[in-house]
């Protein structure tokens, strides 16, 4: 009896808070007052603590003063508005106003960035602007005659576009107002990871972040499924824009895919009976082949499956793979290029049929993405066990990637990289299931997924808490907010971001950087993030300004020892410091270091000097070409030199880098 | 402390016949785990160079009699007669001619320690730079989703734990593809930045040094507390090295290139005995598209300057050879016709080097045919004719004693064809 009773009760609170949950996350819910209370306090968090973990997760890090702002604002409150992402960005929209291809559209890019030096060069020779024997851009000369050109002809190397790509991605991470939309878009983006490695998509890439990813990072998860898929950048980086139907999609070709029906049905069997004998190399050898001689290209549709959707283990087969890519092909990218040589075959086409006629015939036209009838696969195909009937053109791949956004493989997917990103690198599968649920109930709902998790006590344990180790990027960007810091050159912190081991934008794999500690922290890495918080901290970064004092109200410490755990506090709030304090003590105390830490700084070399920067250089100078240093070498220098001669003032710049450096601080 | 430095200063190897009270974190963890630590002076090294962009390997090595090349490369072919110009090409075998530039490998090759496979190359007939390194570096040619590295599998196959974080060791800025994967491998772009580092002040920076230390060392985190033992313990062996002193051995001149930089650390790591297994570093510029020259040029520098790096390379590590063998490779060749613009485009099959005391040299191996338009490869390339995951597993089989091809090069059939001895 009781038993029942409880259920009931269960059940009716379940029924309560659905109106509750929903009108929580609706647009015009200005509530004061928040309806769910965190489950921190059984977690034996203060309401302080549980702001600061809100923040080491929905953000790149704390500013100073953050937390008051959270814990004055109601903790839910704050992460609602979050939720919403329309917090006005006007200081952020002003640095990054002087990035012109932000405002760029992908046509634009592609026509004002040549993909390489040699296509200039071969355009140039051939206008008669260069000379054929002077070819060698190596020489200082010929390179310069070739900017020249570049410039008469409103081009732009791609170098640049690549400066601007990185360098918007830092200042948004660490002063957007947005942090949860832009924390979110990172997320994304290393989900539906594109590379700059691969040439093909570097034109791509900007809108594909700032049209496909941004915008759709607190929304259905289908959109953004559908979106990137559509994307020039994501049709590039895995094939599908040059996956065409092979000759089974017309009926005089049957035998070919019946062929290919028998193969995989033998492969199924040999694989199934555990045999990996010659024979099952044999079909797979034959498959291969006879995929290749069909022009299908399967790589997105194995990866869409796999690493977008139902994750490795989601229950699919190759033979749903290749029904997946066929019923993909003819998803493609309108033409845009306008430069070398003449049009191109569907650019004729468009021009002599008529778009409207074309329509007509199935043929679809959406921004950059095309759907070409001719080379859509228009054959009846199954995936997992869903028929997909002939001759359904475009909608078929909607459906397809509709199906797969709202399966059940997907939604424990999604939500278990989720909380492995938010919570920690194991999250207990209670948890999981509680996402994945609201991700079924919800039409893949990611902000209602995200209050999931916040509202669990599993995001709260002490599993949980400082329990990632913070990213390359998300330590730099970290520490800029940590220390109100201001950039001039964000490419000096890209720099060193890639020295610790995240070449942001550049990772090769369709998998996305690892999102593990093990991954981030090695021997060599951990040296370098070490290096980076004294580089930093002794405003040996170019471009990078702070100011210590400020961040504690301009009162100089009144001892070494009083600095530490001042600097300790307000860099890592709401964290115990005291073993930090306790070891680090003896050490800065011992009053011959510290004078002879003062002299040497004070002979030491000015930041230009000092700099230790790898990576590319014409980019770093670009950005100081820019005038945008404000200071000049010398001034700088001087500052310096003055700053050392306060004595106190060099000793806090390398406590303050030793705590950056410290593992406390790798934390989050 | 005092221990833990003494120990450090009277060499890694005598440090660790000790025992564990001041051993390294990373000899002390391998010991306590139970794992099988090698020997780490004898083990066997590989070194892998990636020649990035897609070498013309018709032009390294090139088959100087065949006359369909001469009529496809009007302005680019090159023969081996004397008299035929200032430096013809190096005679290899009266088929075969080793461009003038690269005549540090003549020796090498007569003395049977160089071998060369030609018309090697990817099954998967992409074209693209970055599908076929990836490919490449995955080791699988029709999988794009594989995440590991064929290095880094080899790594997990040798059969016993590293010792050291130097066990494989890339010296590029970012860690390659060839080394993806859940064993420990390390990218250093320069050996000497592998320290606690604040320019002009050594004071301060051994200040920070002792601070980080110390802080590592009592952290909750396992990992970082390790790790940081790990780090520091690395940051010694290599102080102690005195990185920045290095004088190569045997007069050997190092090119001062990037590769020949990177071939130096290579060289010092492993005359460090600080349990070096596999090496990796990569060189760029091959994507001759235009004005590609002959004799001199854009290919004549990146070839010589490949082989004089390897040959310094050698001679510095002359009391290692028998433990060393060095690998080259490229993503894929180039076409047969030269292009408009005195250059050649993406093509297929091209060659590698190996060299080392245990490789078959002298040979130049693997099937390359008469250059008839009938026997290319779609009617351009020169066709693939040796897979050159037969080459690398052969090569990591033998030297590296691996054998499991099966995770080493999943879907591959295993046949070789004799490149390394016995």
């Amino acid at each position: 009896m009781k038993k029942i009773s409880s259920v009931i009760l269960l059940f009716l609170l379940f029924i309560g808070a659905i109106p509750f949950l929903s009108s929580f996350t609706s647009t015009d819910s200005n509530s004061n007052n928040p309806i769910i209370k965190f489950p921190y306090k059984k977690a034996g968090l203060s309401e302080r603590q549980a702001a600061a973990h809100l923040l080491s997760r929905f953000t790149y890090g704390a500013t100073p003063n953050q937390i008051d702002e959270v814990v004055k604002m109601g903790l839910e409150n704050w992460l609602q508005q979050q939720l919403q992402a329309n917090q006005p960005d006007d200081s952020l929209n002003a640095m990054l106003s002087d990035y012109e291809t932000l405002s760029m559209k992908n046509k634009e890019i592609v026509n004002t960035f040549p993909r390489n030096n040699q296509q200039i060069l071969r355009k140039a020779i051939k206008e008669g602007k260069l000379e054929k024997d002077t070819g060698q851009f190596d020489k200082k000369a010929n390179r310069a005659q070739l900017e020249a050109y570049m410039k008469a002809n409103g081009l732009k190397p791609e170098r640049e576009l690549i400066r601007q790509l990185i360098n918007q991605k830092i200042l948004r991470a660490a002063y957007s107002n947005n942090q949860l939309q832009e924390v979110m878009t990172g997320f994304w983006f290393n989900h539906f990871n594109v590379s700059l490695t691969k040439k093909d998509c570097i034109h791509f890439v900007t809108c594909y972040e700032k049209n496909e990813i941004r915008p759709n990072a607190l929304g259905k998860f289908g959109s953004i499924l559908l979106a990137t898929a559509k994307s020039p950048a994501m049709l590039t980086y895995l094939d599908n824009f040059r996956s065409v139907a092979n000759e089974s999609g017309s009926v005089a070709n049957e035998a070919g895919a019946k062929r290919l029906r028998e193969l995989y049905a033998k492969q199924l069997e040999l694989r199934n009976s555990g045999d990996t004998s010659q024979q099952f190399k044999d079909v797979i050898e034959k498959i291969k082949k006879s995929q290749k001689a069909q022009g299908l290209n399967e790589n997105y549709a194995r990866e869409v499956m796999e690493l977008h959707t139902l994750g490795v283990d989601g229950g699919y087969t190759q033979s749903d793979v290749t029904n997946a890519a066929k019923v993909l092909t003819g998803w493609t990218i309108f033409p845009m290029q306008e430069m070398y040589g003449g049009k191109d075959f569907m650019t004729k086409l468009i021009e002599r049929v008529g778009e409207d006629k074309l329509k007509q015939q199935g043929f679809v036209h959406d921004g950059d993405f095309m759907f070409t009838p001719n080379k859509h696969d228009k054959t009846e195909k199954t995936i997992l066990g869903k028929k997909f009937p002939a001759n359904e053109g475009y909608e078929e791949g909607v459906r397809l990637l509709d199906m797969l956004a709202h399966h059940s493989s997907t939604a424990h997917f999604i939500s278990k990289k989720l909380a492995v990103h938010f919570v920690c690198d194991n999250p207990p599968t209670t948890l999981i299931e509680k996402m994945a649920n609201t991700f079924l109930n919800n039409d893949g709902d990611i902000k209602q997924v995200i209050l999931t998790m916040v509202n669990a006590p599993e995001f709260w344990s002490k599993e949980a808490i400082r329990e990632k180790i913070k990213s390359p990027f998300e330590l730099t960007v970290s520490t800029v907010r940590a220390l109100n810091a201001g950039i001039a050159q964000p490419y000096q912190l890209a720099n060193w971001i890639n020295k610790m081991g995240e070449r942001i934008y550049y990772y090769q794999a369709p998998t996305g950087f690892p999102d593990r500690a093990k991954y981030w922290i090695n021997t060599g890495s951990l040296l370098n993030r070490m290096n980076f918080g004294l580089a930093l901290a002794s405003q040996r970064i170019p471009g990078v300004t702070f100011n210590l004092a400020a961040l504690n109200n301009n009162h100089e410490p009144e001892s070494t020892e009083a600095a530490l755990t001042t600097y300790c506090k307000i860099l890592m709030p709401e964290r115990n410091v005291t073993e930090t304090v306790k070891r680090l003590t003896p050490l800065i105390n011992d009053p011959q270091i510290h004078d002879k830490v003062d002299a040497a700084a004070g002979k030491a070399v000015s930041p230009q000097m000092g700099q230790t920067m790898t990576g590319d250089e014409m980019m770093t100078t670009n950005d100081a070409k820019k005038g945008k240093k404000g200071k000049d070498k010398n001034e700088e220098s001087s500052i310096t030199q003055m700053q050392s001669k306060v004595g106190s003032n060099s000793m806090i710049n390398q406590v303050t880098g030793i705590i950056i450096g410290s593992p406390e601080f790798q934390r989050r | 402390m005092s221990t833990r430095r003494g120990f450090i200063k009277s060499g890694a190897l005598a440090l660790f016949a000790t025992g564990i009270g001041g051993v390294p974190a990373f000899i002390a963890n391998a010991a306590n785990s139970n794992k099988i630590i090698a020997p780490y002076k004898k083990s066997k090294k590989l070194v892998c160079i990636f020649q990035r962009g897609a070498m013309d390997g018709l032009m390294a090595v090139t088959p100087f009699t065949d006359d369909n090349l001469k009529l496809a490369r009007p302005n680019l072919f090159m023969t081996a007669a004397k008299g035929s110009s200032n430096s013809p090409l190096i005679d290899l075998d009266g088929r075969f001619g080793l461009h003038p530039t690269m005549k540090a490998f003549e020796p090498l090759f007569r003395e049977k320690r160089l071998g060369i496979v030609h018309a090697v190359g990817s099954p998967n007939s992409t074209r693209s730079h970055f599908d076929a390194q990836d490919y490449m570096e995955a080791g699988t040619p029709f999988n794009k989703g594989t995440s590991t590295g064929w290095l880094n599998r080899a790594v997990g196959l040798l059969g016993h734990d590293g010792a050291t974080p130097f066990q494989a060791v890339s010296i590029t800025s970012s860690l390659p593809k060839s080394f993806y994967g859940d064993n420990p491998s390390l990218a250093i772009n320069n050996l000497q930045d592998f320290a606690i580092q604040m320019r002009g002040n050594p004071l301060a920076a051994n200040l920070a040094a002792k601070s980080f230390e110390e802080l590592y060392d009592q952290t909750s985190s396992n990992l970082l507390s390790r790790t940081g033992k790990e780090s520091f313990d690395a940051v010694k062996m290599l102080q102690k090295a005195n990185t920045k002193n290095y004088k190569p051995a045997n007069g050997a001149v190092y090119p001062e290139t990037q590769l020949g930089n990177s071939l130096k650390q290579i060289a010092q790591l492993i005359k460090m005995d600080v349990g070096l297994e596999v090496a990796f570093t990569e060189c760029g510029g091959w994507d001759t598209h235009y004005n590609q020259g002959t004799e001199g040029g854009a290919f004549a520098r990146n070839v010589g300057d490949l082989s004089n790096c390897i040959n310094a390379f050698w001679a510095d590590i002359s009391t290692y050879q028998d433990d060393v063998t060095l690998m080259t490779m490229t993503e894929f060749g180039r076409t047969v016709k030269q292009n408009g613009t005195g250059g050649t485009d993406h093509g297929r099959g091209s060659c590698l080097f190996l060299l080392g005391n245990d490789v078959n040299g002298g040979i130049v191996h693997g099937n390359m045919p008469l250059l008839a338009k009938e026997n290319l490869e779609d009617g351009r390339d020169v066709p693939v004719t040796t897979d050159f995951r037969s080459v690398f597993s052969e090569v990591a089989d033998s030297h590296l004693k691996i054998n499991n091809d099966r995770v080493l090069f999943p879907e591959w059939d295993g046949k070789k064809i004799g490149v390394m001895k016995g």
